[in-house]
């Protein structure tokens, strides 16, 4: 069994320790808003917050989290109200949407770490998660949206 | 009864085409033989025609016809009808269509379900606009009784009938009442609003899905979860064609929550209790294939060189894709010619969600409900009822919102739905079939390969005198959809758009289609033909304004002097990025487009020796006619413009005796957020039909950028994409 918590509740998951742990949260924590797109730390899709920091869940085996905090795009806020989500909605970011979760995910951890970005951190941070759809700009500005608000 | 709750089948097909059909006791009566039964007629809503249904509690349901794939139309389409109605847009539901039910066909792919070339909005603005309108006006019929006035009198607010008196009624109230004597409008001839007085086309209103999106609850195909489901994951043949000979599976069947190895016709599904078991079995696998597939032959070097011989060899036979008067003639004639070949690889869609589907084949095998994100209702029932050899009518589709697409999931015949189909059929439950980034790599369906061979004609005083473009690349519609290619054969507008260079009037112009042999799997892609064509003609636009001695946007304001919104576009962009005043910066100027949207645009770029190409700016003019909603139109011209940039910058995929060299993003890289540059998008406001703007952004790109690449160097790009390695052997070092 590992324990670890998962959007702040206390989990014990019996799968074994070495499953993927983005398929843990997808198909047996029943978490589908972080999303497979490589499996390959290249797209990001799958990104959530390990003790705060943004990681690829493609990267971490179940047993890599015991005894940590996840966080997923379902935990950042109750209600689709963290700043960065209203932020996404205000500038109507998503085409597609696949990736959203992830970049959300990785512009949270950006902004606990430099709550005032730059232009540049913002584009360096956010090279980590992959938009085909071509939405990056509005990524910008929903990120600076939130920061400005914060 | 007295109610008309429910129009017929036969007589809704009817209200749509036309023509003063009155609804009286008698229509209801046939409605309430076929649809209610006789002794309890269920309350309806008024199904007014079959686009929309207006409930008792005023919720007004319109039918989105085409998939939706981020490109927004799931918001777009229903807003061109509600417009017409005069609905309150928050009273409106967006009923998905769910089945291949051609009455809502694409008028633009001959009535077929197909979400695809830009077409959405283009295609649907005239009938749902009015099914729109003839719902609004028997609105007003009834209105008109209840209230004892003239229909002329009355006028319409969003979701509301009112009358000079001020008395208003609700459209949900106007339900109840019912339609009889209600002399229904012919669709054709219904008068529609003038654009004064539209209260939602041309508005920004917030997509329905935005905030789904921005929350992780947006379902998709991948996320499917049904009580019972089993997981699958597929070994596919390495190269197409081939088949599984030998299966020794023992080890595979060994993993826990394994259930069945399963043979299909391509490839090797393991099915299990979970992905991870079933991804883990399948590295277990071990498969003969067989080698006696000829596509073992392909190697896309050896490809690129064929194409190129064939687009040399005037002598290859070819069809004529387009023509204007003599162009060999003129060029025959002309005190000068030129030309160029240009070449282009394979691509990849690089949709972030592979491919998923999930299916669950009834017990008795005769029906199957399917849950998967498509372009093409038509082609994913056909898809289905042919792997089960069942009747269309017995498969129920669930069409899910598409983790992107870009053409991706458009064939006839469509795998990764047949995959769970068969692994379903085979286990007997409910089965989910994910292919990993590799698997849809590997198995891509790719934008083909291209060889072009441009040659032109110029007066003594440096005008174009005769243009010939010949593409020498396979038909995309011979391999992905055959049925297709027998109708229009040998006109192949997947491979061959943008050649017509239809915005410039070129007196003399010819463009041919060399249609070389097939030597990988083929899509469409986003922009089509003009990914690539638009690249060769516009580079070589810019080498002929050089060889002409003239500026690369004069000599193109010369072949525009009858396109006034085409040479409107040009001068703003010019304005735009200063490009009369651009002294050493070095702009590209590139004019192209897809279907009959426009566009014009300039990239400026910095290059140093490593040959990394930086895109600092990019300027666009588009011209797309009426813009139904500007802010999703410009998130699609962006994005349009951005996949541009990383289709000529980085995106290659190789072929080596018939397997795919790339596996996943590693070696297949896409633009990154810190590759994009700042995006300025200017949309002209025409009076003209809308033409589409999911792929107008596009075409125009690789153009600009290799054109750029010349003002920074000197030197030419005539090979995209334009990677390191090609940019210094342009350079030299």
């Amino acid at each position: 069994m590992t324990k670890f918590v998962l959007n702040g509740e206390p989990v014990d998951v019996a799968n074994s320790t070495d499953e993927m742990l983005l398929l843990v949260l997808r198909d047996t924590m029943k978490l589908k808003g972080t999303k497979y797109g490589c499996g390959a730390a290249m797209c990001g899709a799958c990104t959530v917050h390990v003790d705060g920091a943004a990681m690829y869940s493609c990267q971490l085996s179940l047993g890599d989290v015991e005894g940590s905090e996840v966080t997923t795009i379902e935990g950042l806020s109750e209600d689709g109200t963290h700043p960065l989500q209203e932020a996404w909605v205000a500038e109507q970011v998503p085409q597609c949407g696949y990736c959203q979760s992830g970049q959300i995910m990785r512009a949270a951890a950006l902004l606990s770490e430099i709550p005032k970005p730059s232009r540049e951190d913002i584009a360096f941070y956010m090279s980590a998660n992959l938009c085909r759809c071509g939405t990056y700009n509005r990524i910008f500005k929903a990120i600076e949206r939130a920061a400005d608000e914060a | 009864m007295t109610r008309a709750k429910t129009i017929p089948e036969l007589s809704r097909r009817g209200f749509m085409k036309g023509a003063g059909l009155v609804f009286t006791l008698g229509a209801v009566g046939v409605a309430s033989v076929t649809a209610c039964s006789p002794a309890a007629p269920a309350p309806v809503p008024l199904d007014v025609n079959h686009w929309l249904s207006i409930g008792a509690d005023g919720v007004i349901s319109i039918v989105f016809p085409s998939t939706e794939m981020g490109q927004s139309g799931y918001s777009t389409l229903p807003q061109i009808l509600a417009e017409e109605l005069d609905a309150d847009w928050d009273d409106v539901q967006i009923q998905q269509l769910n089945k291949d039910d051609r009455r809502f066909g694409n008028p633009l792919f001959g009535g077929v379900l197909y979400t695809a070339g830009s077409t959405g909005v283009q295609a649907y603005f005239d009938p749902m606009r009015r099914a729109g309108a003839q719902a609004r006006d028997v609105l007003l019929q009834i209105a008109a009784r209840e209230l004892g006035v003239d229909k002329e009198f009355l006028a319409t607010e969003p979701s509301v009938v009112v009358a000079p008196d001020g008395r208003r009624l609700a459209y949900g109230d106007l339900v109840e009442v019912g339609l009889e004597g209600v002399v229904v409008p012919d669709a054709d001839v219904v008068r529609l609003k003038d654009r004064s007085a539209f209260r939602i086309i041309g508005k920004d209103l917030p997509r329905r899905d935005v905030l789904a999106k921005s929350t992780g609850q947006a379902e998709y195909a991948i996320d499917v979860e049904l009580p019972d489901m089993a997981y699958g994951a597929v070994l596919r043949a390495p190269v197409e064609d081939e088949r599984p000979m030998r299966i020794d599976d023992a080890e595979a069947r060994a993993v826990s929550g394994v259930i069945d190895v399963v043979e299909l016709p391509d490839g090797v599904a393991v099915i299990a209790e979970s992905l991870w078991a079933a991804l883990g079995a399948r590295n277990l696998l071990e498969v003969e294939w067989s080698e006696s597939s000829p596509a073992r032959a392909f190697n896309s070097a050896d490809t690129l060189q064929q194409y190129a011989a064939a687009a040399e060899d005037t002598g290859a036979s070819a069809a004529v894709w387009a023509e204007n008067g003599d162009a060999l003639k003129a060029i025959d004639a002309a005190d000068r010619t030129y030309s160029q070949l240009y070449l282009t690889d394979y691509a990849y869609h690089a949709q972030i969600e592979p491919m998923a589907s999930v299916a669950s084949v009834d017990a008795d095998g005769q029906g199957v409900e399917v849950w998967a994100g498509t372009q093409t209702q038509s082609w994913t029932t056909h898809t289905v009822a042919t792997t089960l050899g069942i009747p269309p009518e017995n498969v129920r589709l669930n069409m899910m919102t598409m983790g992107g697409s870009f053409g991706r999931r458009t064939a006839l015949v469509q795998n990764y739905v047949r995959d769970a189909v068969l692994s379903s059929k085979a286990v007997g439950r409910p089965v989910k079939v994910i292919w990993t980034r590799e698997d849809d790599v590997k198995n891509g369906t790719f934008r083909p390969a291209a060889a072009q061979k441009v040659e032109a004609g110029l007066t003594e005083d440096g005008k174009l005198d005769g243009w010939y473009h010949r593409v020498a690349t396979p038909t995309v519609i011979g391999f992905f959809n055959p049925v297709r290619w027998d109708a229009v054969r040998p006109n192949d507008v997947i491979s061959m758009r943008g050649a017509e260079s239809k915005f410039y009037g070129i007196k003399d112009f010819r463009a041919d289609h060399v249609i070389t042999e097939r030597q990988a799997r083929l899509a469409p892609y986003r922009g089509i033909g003009a990914a690539y064509t638009s690249f060769a003609a516009e580079a070589f636009m810019d080498e002929l304004a050089e060889q002409a001695g003239r500026d690369p946007l004069d000599f193109r304001l010369d072949l525009v002097e009858e396109n006034l919104r085409g040479r409107h576009l040009l001068e703003k962009v010019a304005d735009m990025s200063g490009w009369r005043r651009r002294g050493d910066r070095a702009l590209g100027l590139s004019f192209a487009g897809y279907s009959s949207s426009m566009a014009a645009g300039v990239a400026e770029i910095e290059v140093d020796d490593s040959g990394v190409i930086r895109v600092l700016n990019f300027w666009a003019a588009v011209d797309a006619g009426l813009i139904v909603s500007p802010d999703n139109s410009h998130n699609q011209i962006e994005g349009g413009i951005i996949f541009g940039i990383s289709s000529a910058l980085s995106e290659r995929i190789d072929i080596e005796n018939g397997e795919v060299v790339q596996n996943n993003f590693y070696d297949y890289p896409i633009a990154r957020a810190s590759e994009v540059p700042p995006i300025e998008i200017y949309m002209a406001d025409v009076d003209a039909p809308p033409t589409g703007v999911g792929e107008v952004g596009s075409p125009m790109v690789s153009g600009a950028i290799s054109n750029a690449f010349y003002a920074a160097r000197g030197q030419r790009l005539r090979h995209m994409p334009f990677t390191p390695d090609r940019v210094r052997d342009a350079l030299g070092v």
